[in-house]
């Protein structure tokens, strides 16, 4: 591989993973997670499908009358999935200034509050869960990097009010903010006042109709959902973290996708009818098994084609990362077998998770499996994810045996491959 | 000997830390070692000998070595191979070599 290129591409790569707006944005939404996580657990255990003669949702309706129990995960999805535009808006902001080594707190919290000016209100003075959630996404993306920098201008400017010698640090600092909180939440202020005026509807219409929904669209095709595995799985293979890289820009456009089907499912529809087939659940439980390029499928395939040669270095390796790897987590194999750079498995580890991207995009779209509602824990291992994400479906275990199956097949000559021309180097010797 | 381990989510670089640990004990070394996620890092940096890169986020090489090799901090990339083996000897290893340079 030219070495010139190799690097010039891992710089590119290293300036998107490290580009400061785009770190802020991407840890913005690992912080939310585990409210996601949340919401969307209590969404399944609300919808919780019968085993046979047991059913759960059934027997807790008669305890407490029919629905009361489940205001309990209807609550909890208000409080954290619902509101997801709101916690972004916050947590980017508060990362962003974390970067800039500004006041954190104080920046989000003027986030938050440039947020609440902006979305629509209801006829009895309500704020509108609508734009609060997912469809505010690409709002309290955008708000959050604007006021973050237009806070750090005016602390650089010194537009802030000087406490004297002896008052606390808290007191000092609440009111460092106090000036420039001024100046911006009044333009911002101004301008919700103007666009309410001259243009009729919120910022929030505005971004969502022109930006937010048509990237949605396309998000949820097949060639998006093609190109994002391709992309994650290059940079994997360069040894750089795909997901990581990647992750602010995909998240924005696939996490309203998932919370659109959860909300539905929530409302009672059958997980089969939710419109949204490509969703990051979809990818990481139907492509991702066990890490980026399904290396699960990876692993069992060295099993199978080392079965005697007890202390082969393949082996060693896959022994190494299987218990890692049923969690998903597969750094041990991509640097230890390694897969990084070598050109015996970049075909598979590219062609693989494409291939399953296809299957389970068919089986999906078709109504063969239900699609999915759930968000998990991406280190949910294989199997369990599949019951999971699709509201509990016995079919999303099928195909996930099935791409199992597939990926097994497919890595199995290129590690006969990779024995033989370790022979060969060995004999060489 | 304090050691800090950057990585993105630190899953499997926790993992590493623990055979390091390990390793440390076994060879009598005394180590503070731990992994962090790059962010933290500047809340560490007090004592700080030596910082090791998991190689899959090795494009923050140059930002954290300008942050830190100003007070005398070692950085270095995690050996690919070691870091995949899991190896907590070899990389512990590495540590020390990094932390013995002037």
């Amino acid at each position: 591989m030219n070495n010139t290129f190799m690097q010039k591409f891992i710089e590119i790569a290293g300036r998107i993973g490290s580009q400061r707006h785009l770190v802020a944005v991407r840890d913005g939404f690992v912080a939310i997670m585990p409210l996601i996580i949340i919401g969307s657990l209590a969404v399944l255990i609300n919808n919780f499908p019968a085993f046979g003669s047991f059913d759960m949702v059934k027997i807790l309706n008669n305890i407490f009358g029919e629905g009361n129990w489940q205001t309990l995960g209807g609550s909890v999805w208000n409080g954290t999935f619902a509101v997801i535009g709101l916690l972004i808006s916050f947590t980017i902001a508060y990362n962003l200034a974390k970067s800039y080594e500004i006041d954190g707190l104080s920046v989000g919290l003027i986030s938050i509050a440039s947020y609440i000016i902006l979305v629509p209100e209801t006829a009895d003075w309500g704020l509108n869960f609508a734009w609060l959630g997912a469809q505010g996404l690409f709002v309290a993306i955008i708000i959050a990097l604007l006021i973050t920098e237009l806070f750090r201008l005016l602390v650089k400017a010194n537009i802030t009010i000087k406490m004297p010698d002896g008052v606390p640090e808290g007191v000092t600092r609440s009111f460092a903010a106090l000036i420039p909180a001024m100046i911006i939440l009044a333009l911002v202020g101004l301008f919700q006042a103007l666009i309410s005026v001259f243009v009729g509807i919120s910022m929030f219409e505005v971004i969502f109709n022109a930006i937010q929904e048509p990237l949605q669209g396309l998000g949820n095709t097949l060639p998006a959902a093609l190109v994002v595995s391709f992309l994650n799985h290059l940079l994997w293979f360069f040894g750089l973290h795909g997901t990581n890289i990647i992750g602010s820009v995909i998240e924005p456009v696939y996490l309203p996708l998932i919370e659109q089907n959860a909300s539905l499912f929530q409302q009672g529809m059958s997980a089969f009818d939710v419109p949204n087939v490509v969703t990051k659940p979809f990818l990481d439980s139907f492509v991702f098994m066990g890490g980026s390029g399904t290396t699960i499928a990876l692993l069992i395939a060295i099993f199978i084609v080392i079965r005697r040669e007890k202390n082969h270095p393949y082996r060693e390796v896959a022994k190494v990362s299987a218990p890692a790897g049923l969690f998903n987590i597969n750094e041990p194999v991509i640097f230890g077998l390694p897969i990084v750079l070598n050109p015996i498995f970049l075909i598979p580890f590219i062609l693989v998770p494409v291939t399953l991207t296809v299957i389970s995009y068919i089986a999906l779209s078709t109504g063969l499996v239900p699609k999915t509602v759930a968000i998990l824990p991406w280190t949910t291992p294989p199997i369990l994810s599949g019951y999971l994400v699709t509201g509990g479906s016995a079919r999303g275990i099928i195909l996930q045996l099935i791409n199992l199956t597939v990926a097994v097949v497919i890595y199995i000559p290129f590690i006969m491959a990779g024995v033989r021309a370790m022979k060969e180097k060995m004999g060489g010797q | 000997m304090k050691i800090r381990l950057v990585c993105s989510a630190g899953m499997s670089t926790s993992m590493l830390v623990k055979k390091m640990k390990e390793a440390a004990e076994a060879q009598n070394v005394a180590a503070d070692i731990e992994a962090v996620a790059e962010s933290q890092l500047k809340n560490h940096l007090d004592q700080l000998d030596v910082v090791l890169i998991g190689p899959q986020v090795r494009y923050l090489e140059g930002k954290i070595k300008e942050k830190v090799e100003p007070q005398g901090v070692k950085v270095a990339v995690i050996d690919q191979m070691a870091y995949g083996m899991m190896q907590g000897d070899k990389v512990l290893k590495q540590a020390i070599e990094l932390n013995g340079e002037n």
